[in-house]
């Protein structure tokens, strides 16, 4: 009896609940969301995260460009291991975030993939590649953020666009510079994906400065 | 019935009802679509390979692109207490309901080479880095192409995530060029033979293309064998997967490029990942994986066999 009591108490509680249809509060903004485009979600997460995570991302863990050139020719791995990111998984590539100052050898500034070409060593010849954009080949950026996890993106298809965005972002905040570059002295501030260690690296730079 | 036969039965017999005895560590089953494309088979070859090697016993089952077959096939592996399932899916939609059944039924999933829409309900997705590998083909084909003329694109099946990511990739480089012009874009569907009939439809309204870019190497085969009818073996063909007929069409100067998905590794990695998953309760890894494309072209290409790339 007491417990037939109790189970009925139980039930009136239990009752309510399956009557009506529990609303998560932020289902509102989850439905405009999902309205907008692929692109356009993109660009606001890179928006949105770009002062708080990203931008403390690249300052915690920016390398002189000479400083890791030393220890990639030591060991890729424990240069890796020292300041390199990247996803976890297999055979996944490193990530840089270095800092440099070089001189301008060559520069194609009217593209949508604007492109400086760096001395870093004195020797006349380029040795790395500035990615100016908006058109910024691949996903170094996105790579490199800890914050970032493939799983938490419904697919490829998004998580591409989120590398594309960050990008853009990267672009949108720079100082491009402007009128006859080559033979000038540019600093800067970037990441870039380590595939080989003989490849030029492709910089997607967070900063530049072009010096008088 | 010979003796051999009757042998062969009383072993499988053996087997099927002694699992336990003759494969300590139990069942995995390997769902893929069809081994028609070498792409799957491989797929398969490597999984159960692998699994084999650490002492499990191997369900290989091939769904043919079709829902309602994985689902039956699902049922299967659930019945016979499968403690994995290794799956390249048959839709990013339509597998979340089954992955889910085997979860419940205390099953843990790894998937490889195709995605599904939900996460949290299969253990693993591995799957390759189609947009990089996507760019990777789009920059050599530029190059070859250089960086002007009229060309067509071929696309996969729709619904396979791939195909869209893949063509996204693609367009993210080539579409830097303004003098790269797309005269048709057309789905084959991932099929030889539709790319051969599609190919010869295009090649008529445009007979003055220069290059093809396709979404896989099957339809590459297909394009190529459409284009060599035709005589216009002057015509550029860019792949993606890294299949021996695409190896051997690039040694003999026919199709220019593939990129490889390390398909036999990848499905390798899914068991080693389910065999860790089974013993410790964790892979060690985060749920979605990437691993990262090569190209292939002439200067690789004798490397390449069954989707793995040999130092």
């Amino acid at each position: 009896m007491h417990a037939m009591k109790l189970s009925a108490a139980l039930l009136a509680l239990l009752l309510p609940l399956g009557g009506c249809k529990l609303v998560p509060t932020d289902k509102p903004a989850a439905e405009t969301a999902e309205a907008r485009t692929d692109e356009a979600r993109m660009a606001a997460y890179a928006d949105e995260n770009w002062s708080e995570k990203v931008l403390p991302v690249i300052a915690e863990h920016t390398v002189d460009y000479a400083k890791l050139r030393q220890a990639l020719a030591a060991s890729v791995e424990s240069a890796g291991d020292e300041y390199g990111l990247r996803p976890e998984g297999e055979a996944n590539p490193w990530n840089f975030v270095v800092s440099g100052e070089g001189q301008v050898t060559e520069a194609k500034l009217d593209s949508r993939a604007a492109k400086m070409q760096v001395d870093m060593n004195g020797d006349g010849k380029p040795d790395v590649t500035l990615q100016i954009g908006p058109i910024i080949r691949g996903t170094a950026l996105r790579d490199a953020m800890p914050f970032i996890v493939f799983t938490d993106f419904r697919d490829q298809i998004e998580f591409a666009k989120l590398a594309r965005a960050m990008n853009e972002k990267a672009h949108a905040e720079l100082d491009v510079p402007e009128g006859d570059v080559v033979g000038k002295t540019v600093a800067f501030t970037g990441v870039f994906t380590l595939r080989s260690v003989d490849e030029q690296p492709e910089i997607v730079p967070t900063a530049i400065e072009v010096k008088p | 019935m010979n003796i051999k036969r009757r042998l062969l039965l009383a072993a499988f017999a053996l087997s099927s009802a002694l699992p336990t005895y003759a494969h300590a560590e139990g069942l995995i089953a390997i769902i893929t679509p069809s081994h028609d494309n070498p792409f799957f088979k491989a797929e398969a070859v490597g999984a159960e390979a692998r699994a084999k090697e650490l002492g499990y016993e191997t369900l290989v089952l091939v769904h043919d692109d079709d829902p309602n077959k994985q689902s039956e096939m699902f049922d299967t592996a659930i019945a016979r207490g499968a403690a994995a399932i290794i799956l390249d899916n048959a839709g990013a939609d339509a597998t979340v309901a089954p992955v889910q059944r085997a979860k419940d039924a205390g099953i843990p999933s790894f998937l490889i080479d195709r995605e599904i829409k939900e996460s949290g309900i299969a253990v693993s997705q591995i799957v390759s880095n189609n947009y990089q590998g996507a760019q990777l083909g789009a920059e050599e084909f530029v190059k070859l192409m250089g960086e002007a003329g009229p060309y067509v694109e071929l696309l996969g099946r729709e619904a396979d995530t791939n195909a869209g990511i893949r063509s996204s990739g693609y367009h993210d480089i080539i579409d830097q060029y303004p003098d790269l012009e797309m005269v048709a874009q057309q789905s084959a569907n991932w099929s030889q033979t539709e790319a051969y009939e599609k190919m010869e439809t295009i090649l008529q309204a445009n007979p003055n293309i220069k290059g093809v870019i396709s979404g896989n190497d099957t339809m590459a085969m297909g394009a190529w064998a459409a284009l060599e009818a035709a005589g216009r073996t002057d015509v550029i063909v860019v792949g993606f997967d890294g299949s021996n007929d695409v190896r051997d069409s690039i040694m003999k100067d026919g199709i220019k490029a593939t990129v490889l998905q390390p398909a036999y590794r990848q499905a390798q990695f899914a068991v080693e990942q389910a065999d860790q998953y089974i013993k410790t309760g964790s892979t060690g890894q985060p749920e979605k994986q990437l691993m990262d494309c090569v190209l292939i072209t002439a200067e690789n290409a004798e490397k390449l066999e069954t989707f793995a790339l040999s130092n």
